[in-house]
């Protein structure tokens, strides 16, 4: 069921009831979000419940298994095994038909007859997610990170919770699985920030992200028009994509905060990064930071010289890239950042440019940034090939559409209020900024963000756009 | 062990749920006062691609005009002739108030006596143009017909039949999108419609700038049921749409080309027999059956529109039609 739907509003009211009913045992307010999790899952479909089931037990077992083995090389074994049945499961449901596709095209070209066939899969909404996070539970304990868990129940919760089961944050297992163990505090701050960002995160998706898809659909296409349209279409693929993904992590967090759960923060104001490494420590934090720790690192990180460095990135943006989906759009919009990155590396060294460097410096590295951040969103939004290379060829078209003014228009509309709270969020240093304001003007603000979602709050659901990774 | 200890006190939560609560109670209030009292503008709902015909083809209806030829039908009508082409054509001034499919008879009949209403002694030749498909399906469906009348009564529209529309309805948001959001913030179309008309401002500049004809940009594959008749009903319907044509006045009447693959070869006969059955319940003065029952399926946008390269021919077919019986 979708954050932005009526029936997941009567969903969680239910569940705040029963939350509080059982604010006395652990062990029922555990089993309470296992049920509930597993409920708002199978909502969407609920023949997949046993596929989330078997990630949940299958690395749980895993994790007891690393624990009880002594040598190296078994341990070493079971991981790899471990990975291989995690990445088995995903590539089946999330590449199959992708790779049976390209391969028998490749062989086509070569005028090799080839045939596998395609099936019917339907991708697991979330897969993506609580695989990676079920993962990195094994890395964990391999790397004697941390101590399996010993309450199945436990390791279920932290799994399924349903504020980031579908679209992230991907959790560390340290950082939230000790939560499900031990009593909660719920501050009357918590509360503040929960209700904060419910309000901020349904915002950005209802008015601001649905808003600019409509946008969006009319340049995205295999004939698109001129260069002036092509950017705006592409500013507003931006704004829709972080919009809808942020606002969904806000609304993770919020939803956890007011249960007295913290999880990680997946955004800090992107848009704002001088570079594409400070780009991705802003962007989808919780993604980048598990392909670092997991994939970088385990590749050799920057252990074996600048040379392999540069590989160990690209390699990682690549299947980074990759994650996202099974099309090739997705492979090259991960190349794109990944030369990026090595090129940053290569042209400005491991430093970044410092704080204090002048401001035409601070502005040149921004507007780099952002035009290759925004080149690569165009990489990602397009359906193919030939749209990737229509609308890159496009930007040399001096025309202009009709209807070019309502565009701009209607886009800055919708712009401006988040551009408006990102620079007082950025200048204040502070993502909820918004909380420091006295109460009678966080209401106000908080009212009108709240007729804004009455407003634009559509019968017709846009599904959000991470549920389809 | 204790799940969770909360450490704010019930009147603090009150105080952090309640005062936001506050700007969208007097949200509700303004809109509510304002739409009640006529402090706002009135409604005018063209928040999408049917609205925006409808609102817009209603206000053409009870504008003055000099069209001595006004067309009325559903969306074939809208968008298979070019209305500033037949005026020019004929050499006096034609109207398109061709709406949706969704709109019956009753609906168009409305239209033409708002004009009438509007502009006394005009005009003198009302072209009725149906597609086949429209005729075996005659009534309206509910909710445009409520549109096309809360308007033209300068009401707002609410659909009470949903949670989510009585909602809107009390909370003032619907007040708010058909009074203010629609004149200031055009909405985007999707699809085909997106990439040429952009928005419904742009549909409305289109439709104003063709004397009330729009195009389909779509390219759809012919699909449905090809098998075409008279609805019963229709015969109802046809005596409530004659009774609005003033006297004098000339009522041709036409059914709008399908595809020829899609249709089949027994469908030209057919479609005449259809065409004089209902110029009988219409007591039209005409039926146009030199107009092309079919076309070329890669003239047809779909199994109702023609694509916009074909609009010039069916327009100089129609004019030739219409000419001969305006002598």
């Amino acid at each position: 069921m979708l954050f932005n739907s009526g029936i997941f509003l009567q969903f969680f009211a239910a569940f705040l009831l029963f939350y509080w009913l059982v604010r006395d045992s652990l062990k029922a307010r555990n089993l309470l979000i296992v049920a509930s999790s597993y409920l708002f899952y199978g909502w969407w479909n609920w023949k997949f419940l046993g596929l989330l089931f078997f990630s949940s037990a299958f690395d749980w077992s895993v994790g007891h298994a690393l624990a009880r083995l002594q040598a190296p090389r078994d341990r070493k074994a079971l991981l790899a095994g471990s990975i291989l049945v995690n990445l088995g499961i995903l590539g089946f449901f999330k590449y199959y038909n992708f790779f049976a596709t390209s391969l028998a095209e490749l062989f086509g070209r070569l005028g090799v007859p080839f045939h596998t066939g395609t099936l019917n899969v339907i991708l697991p909404v979330g897969i993506s997610f609580y695989t990676f996070q079920s993962m990195s539970y094994a890395f964990d304990v391999y790397r004697g990170h941390l101590q399996p868990t010993r309450n199945f129940v436990n390791f279920l919760a932290f799994v399924s919770f349903f504020p980031h089961l579908v679209a992230g944050p991907i959790q560390r297992v340290s950082q939230l699985l000790p939560q499900f163990e031990r009593t909660l505090v719920v501050t009357r701050t918590m509360l503040e920030e929960g209700i904060w960002l419910m309000i901020w995160g349904m915002f950005k998706k209802v008015v601001i992200g649905d808003s600019v898809a409509p946008l969006v659909e009319m340049v995205f296409h295999d004939e698109p028009p001129g260069a002036a349209a092509v950017v705006l279409g592409t500013v507003a693929f931006g704004l829709q994509i972080y919009c809808d993904f942020s606002g969904y992590s806000d609304l993770a967090r919020g939803l956890a905060r007011v249960l007295g759960f913290d999880i990680m923060w997946n955004f800090d104001l992107p848009y704002f990064a001088t570079s594409l490494r400070e780009f991705w420590r802003r962007w989808h934090i919780s993604l980048s930071t598990w392909l670092r720790d997991y994939l970088y690192i385990s590749l050799g990180g920057n252990r074996r010289g600048p040379a392999r460095a540069c590989v160990n990135v690209f390699l990682t943006m690549l299947l980074g890239g990759l994650w996202h989906g099974a099309a090739w759009n997705f492979v090259l919009w991960g190349a794109w950042h990944g030369a990026g990155l090595v090129a940053e590396r290569i042209f400005s060294g491991d430093q970044a440019a410092p704080k204090s460097a002048l401001p035409l410096r601070r502005i040149a590295g921004w507007l780099a940034t952002m035009l290759i951040v925004f080149y690569g969103w165009l990489l990602f939004r397009a359906r193919s090939w030939h749209q990737v290379a229509a609308l890159t060829t496009a930007l040399a078209n001096p025309s202009a559409p009709p209807w070019l003014g309502a565009f701009a228009f209607t886009l800055a509309v919708f712009a401006v209020p988040l551009v408006a709270m990102e620079v007082w969020q950025f200048r204040a240093k502070n993502r909820l900024a918004p909380l420091s304001l006295a109460g009678w003007a966080r209401a106000l603000l908080q009212g009108a963000l709240l007729v804004g979602i009455m407003i634009f709050w559509t019968r017709e659901k846009a599904t959000f756009i991470y549920f389809q990774f | 062990m204790k799940s969770h200890a909360v450490e704010f006190t019930p009147r603090e939560l009150l105080r952090l749920v309640v005062p936001p609560l506050v700007p969208v109670v007097l949200f509700t209030l303004v809109m509510q006062t304002g739409a009640r009292f006529g402090l706002l503008p009135a409604p005018r709902p063209a928040l999408d691609a049917d609205r925006a015909i409808i609102v817009h083809q209603a206000e053409s209806s009870r504008a003055r005009s000099d069209a001595e030829v006004v067309l009325l039908g559903d969306s074939s009508c809208l968008m298979d002739v070019n209305a500033r082409q037949l005026g020019e054509a004929l050499g006096q001034r034609a109207l398109n108030l061709g709406t949706i499919s969704y709109l019956d008879l009753g609906a168009h009949a409305r239209l033409l006596r708002e004009f009438t209403q509007a502009n006394p002694g005009h005009p003198r030749v009302v072209v009725l143009l149906m597609n086949p498909a429209a005729l075996r399906h005659p009534g309206s469906e509910p909710y445009p017909l409520a549109v096309l009348t809360h308007f033209l009564a300068g009401n707002d529209h609410h659909r009470l039949d949903t949670f989510a529309g009585r909602f809107n309805a009390f909370s003032g948001v619907d007040a708010f999108q058909s009074r203010l959001q629609s004149r200031a913030l055009p909405t985007p179309f999707t699809d085909s419609f997106g990439r040429f008309y952009g928005f419904t401002t742009g549909l409305e500049r289109f439709m104003s700038e063709h004397n009330g004809s729009a195009v389909d940009p779509g390219t759809n594959a012919a699909k449905g049921n090809a098998e075409y008749r008279l609805s019963p009903t229709l015969e109802t319907l046809s005596r409530e749409f004659r009774a609005a044509v003033p006297a004098g006045t000339k009522l041709l009447i036409g059914i709008t080309p399908v595809p020829a693959k899609f249709s089949g070869p027994n469908y030209p006969a057919l479609r005449n027999q259809m065409l004089r059955d209902w110029s009988v319940w219409l007591q039209a003065d005409a039926a146009l059956l030199e107009l092309p029952a079919t076309l070329l399926d890669e003239q047809m946008a779909g199994a109702t529109h023609l694509k916009p390269a074909a609009i010039p021919a069916y327009t100089e077919s129609l004019a030739a039609a219409v000419r001969t019986h305006m002598k």
